[in-house]
């Protein structure tokens, strides 16, 4: 059951994928404004966050109707002008938000991950 | 250039078939963000096939998938923002309308001073003002300057005036006050035009 196993495996990634990419797009337009193309470069790079480019449309128009985000054309040196997302206000302190918690998430899972099982006698 | 085989027509029309349980305008602005990403790709990268450019971009059926979760997320999550979107329609009144019927509500009572001008101009007052504190377009704060020296101070010095006989007789200087108070109220209206959210 290879292929089984491997798809269990790619459903683990997505799901956690699921919960922070829209945390991770959002930190990514922390300093500065960035264009489509740019902000799918960035998640490209960091491997794990690297997603079938074209799914981070819909999450950006989400974010957009949600208000954390808003977009504003701009001309380019080269080619069409680029829509950039920008955070708002909003997008900002969901952005500090999950900053904030995100590290208490991350030692609880790594504590069940790395801890070792107590005795099942422990507990009775 | 364009041939009978345009894959990027075929590849946004795959998206749009799979996408059709979409809302028709959901729809349109993803294939709007696809056909953007897919020109700006070519040109940052003119060497690219196109096919590669739209592999990465990733199974149609799959990007649509993806919108009508997040369509449905967005649905899920409408009960908690329909708070916010709930003073939001109340207040969805064009910024310029109560300004400008705070502002022309003094003018108006200059230019017919005999009844019903003046009720008149008092009602576009206090219409003015209600607009203006249910707006979502400016905060407590500003609301409550905008208020204070748009309908209440000057209705406050007018009646002052027209009460008091003590007051400069003549047509002078009630014109020199009217105007000081239109000039008043004029200003603060800009500076709510000025510094009014989006």
């Amino acid at each position: 059951m290879e292929p089984g196993d491997s798809t269990k495996q790619a459903r683990a990634a997505a799901q956690l994928r699921k919960g922070v990419l829209e945390y991770c797009v959002l930190a990514l337009m922390r300093d500065r404004p960035r264009y489509g193309v740019e902000l799918l470069h960035a998640l490209e790079e960091s491997g794990a966050l690297a997603t079938s480019q074209g799914t981070v449309y819909p999450l950006l128009s989400r974010l957009r109707r949600d208000d954390l985000v808003t977009t504003t054309w701009q001309e380019s040196a080269s080619g069409p002008p680029r829509r950039y997302y920008a955070l708002t206000d909003s997008g900002r302190a969901a952005l500090d938000e999950f900053t904030r918690v995100w590290p208490g998430f991350r030692n609880a899972v790594d504590a069940f991950l790395t801890t070792p099982h107590p005795p099942t006698g422990d507990l009775a | 250039m364009k041939t009978a085989a345009d894959p990027v027509r075929d590849y946004l029309s795959a998206v749009e078939r799979e996408a059709s349980a979409l809302p028709a305008d959901r729809r349109q602005e993803l294939l709007a963000d696809l056909a953007e990403h897919i020109e700006v790709t070519r040109a940052e990268r003119p060497d690219a096939a196109i096919g590669e450019v739209l592999a990465e971009l990733g199974d149609p059926r799959t990007i649509a998938a993806t919108a009508l979760a997040e369509a449905e997320n967005g649905a899920a999550g409408a009960p908690a923002r329909g708070g916010v979107g709930a003073p939001a329609r109340r207040g969805k009144v064009h910024p310029l309308v109560p300004l400008l019927m705070l502002t022309f509500s003094l003018p108006f009572i200059m230019i017919f001073p005999t009844h019903p001008g003046p009720l008149i101009g008092v009602l576009f007052r206090i219409t003015g003002a209600v607009l203006l504190c249910t707006s979502v377009h400016w905060t407590a704060v500003q609301k409550t300057t905008g208020v204070m020296l748009t309908a209440v101070l000057p209705t406050a010095v007018m009646t002052a005036w027209n009460l008091s006989s003590g007051g400069p007789a003549g047509d002078g200087p009630a014109l020199l006050a009217n105007l000081a108070t239109v000039a008043l109220m004029a200003g603060t209206a800009a500076w709510l035009w000025r510094v009014r959210r989006a």
